[in-house]
């Protein structure tokens, strides 16, 4: 009975907007009277802190079940990445397999250039300024055909997907903007994944910037 | 003579004014200078800040342009040696395949744990075979040509019917279950064979889902036979009525399938 649930998240994810825990609530939460007590005893029983649990109440302890069905069932986790507004996305469970990721249209091309562009920002110091990155985006004018409106998918799409986290810098005018990893970023890949690209990329060790090697490191 | 005296005195006067104003002039002067050095050191230790804090960060110095480079090489550039008018402002001295980005496409998701996402009816995939699930032992009958996609021109429209969409390929599997169970009553079909698709794990997870449905609404049932593995078999609307396909209906069980496991 958990199916519903379960394909409103998958469907909400596939867009990768993160989903907020309300709309959850409004959507599901009636269909699911009767499994739900089967999913709270899932939950103590796993997690065996019965007092830590009851203390939570109904609804988190609801809420914690769901959390270990999904890497069970799907092989999926569900990550709180707000955990002020309680919103959550999906992420892959099992290790990154190699070509084995099932990507409709241009999802794999689109994860290339976020790549890339989070491994600028990274070696740059985890944050860089638009107008830093015109050299990459000298690279990819070119590839309009793919992308389409490049800016538009980095500056709204990867942002609202939470790839990318854009802030204004103070005082600047006309106004610069500065880039840097966003929430889905952080828990979908890691720096030494990133700092392992670039080292791919580049025909060198990792340790060869040894800065950022050490940040990768101290980031596990 | 009083005048005199007078102007001279005030000449004086303001002459010692005048002197008094330079020298007043001149604190002023420096003090505003130093003031101003005062500024500048801020300023300046700033900036020196900054610089060496930028090369601090840039200790390991990271080259963008040999990074963007590299990524070039990745994506198989072809250098030119003379410059094309066409490409010369955005790639200099050479121009990047058409499956440039698909070559960095085949590299990036290794590196991130991306949750797959759950599409239907694939039309988009040209190098996918069509074949959803694969069939070995058991049902050796079953022809291949039953799971192939049907790629009607709609279901491009079906990004905006999520819902439809899976109950439409819902609806496509138990044909395809009933097709095969028809032509073969008594050989059981294993569930694994039924939705295991040995080219890919995601479309495997994408099969269970989509079979969780039929269990959901009677539509098949999943039973356990000798070996204690799970076969599937659809469910006959009038087997729906009887009674006790109710009780027996509502039982869980976890499977857990990990890409080893399916590998």
């Amino acid at each position: 009975q958990v199916s519903e649930l379960v394909q409103f998240l998958l469907v909400k994810d596939q867009k990768k907007i993160p989903i907020k825990r309300a709309d959850m609530l409004k959507n599901i939460i009636r269909e699911y009277r009767n499994t739900y007590s089967e999913i709270v005893r899932r939950a103590d029983r796993t997690l065996q802190q019965v007092r830590k649990t009851r203390k939570k109440g109904k609804w988190g302890r609801f809420w914690e079940g769901l959390t270990i069905l999904f890497p069970q069932v799907f092989g999926l986790q569900l990550v709180e990445i707000d955990t002020k507004r309680h919103i959550y996305i999906l992420i892959n469970n099992l290790p990154r397999a190699e070509g084995q990721h099932l990507c409709r249209g241009k999802e794999k091309e689109k994860m290339g250039l976020l790549l890339v562009i989070l491994s600028f920002i990274f070696m740059k110091g985890n944050s860089v300024k638009d107008s830093d990155a015109t050299i990459l985006l000298l690279l990819l004018r070119k590839q309009h055909s793919v992308f389409g409106d490049v800016k538009k998918l980095v500056t709204e799409e990867f942002v609202r997907q939470k790839y990318l986290e854009t802030t204004p810098i103070p005082l600047t005018d006309p106004p610069e903007f500065k880039y840097q990893w966003g929430p889905r970023a952080e828990k979908e890949t890691s720096k030494k994944d990133v700092l392992n690209f670039v080292a791919k990329m580049q025909g060198k060790d990792p340790t060869f910037w040894a800065s950022q090697y050490n940040e990768a490191e101290a980031d596990n | 003579e009083n005048r005199e005296a007078m102007l001279n005195s005030k000449s004086n006067r303001l002459t010692e004014a005048l002197e008094e104003a330079n020298r007043l002039f001149d604190g002023v002067c420096r003090a505003r200078e130093a003031a101003l050095d005062a500024q500048f050191l801020v300023i300046a230790s700033n900036i020196g800040k900054e610089k060496a804090n930028e090369l601090h960060s840039e200790m390991s110095a990271f080259d963008s342009t040999a990074f963007a480079e590299d990524l070039l090489t990745f994506m198989g550039i072809n250098r030119t040696e003379v410059e094309d008018s066409d490409d010369s402002e955005d790639v200099p001295g050479g121009f990047l395949p058409s499956d440039a980005w698909q070559t960095m496409g085949e590299e990036a998701p290794k590196y991130f744990r991306r949750a797959p996402t759950f599409h239907y009816m694939m039309g988009s995939f040209k190098s996918e075979p069509p074949v959803r699930k694969q069939r070995i032992e058991r049902q050796k009958k079953a022809s291949r040509g039953k799971a192939e996609r049907a790629m009607p021109a709609q279901l491009k429209k079906m990004e905006e019917s999520h819902q439809e969409a899976t109950e439409k390929e819902v609806e496509r599997i138990l044909r395809i279950l009933q097709t095969h169970f028809e032509n073969d009553p008594d050989t059981p079909i294993s569930f694994f064979d039924f939705v295991i698709d040995p080219n890919s794990f995601a479309r495997t997870v994408e099969n269970v889902f989509h079979v969780s449905f039929l269990t959901r609404d009677g539509l098949a049932k999943i039973m356990l036979d000798e070996d204690e593995l799970p076969i599937i078999e659809p469910i006959k609307p009038s087997e729906g009525e009887e009674e006790d396909s109710r009780a027996g209906a509502r039982n869980q069980v976890v499977i857990t399938l990990d890409q080893k496991e399916w590998k």
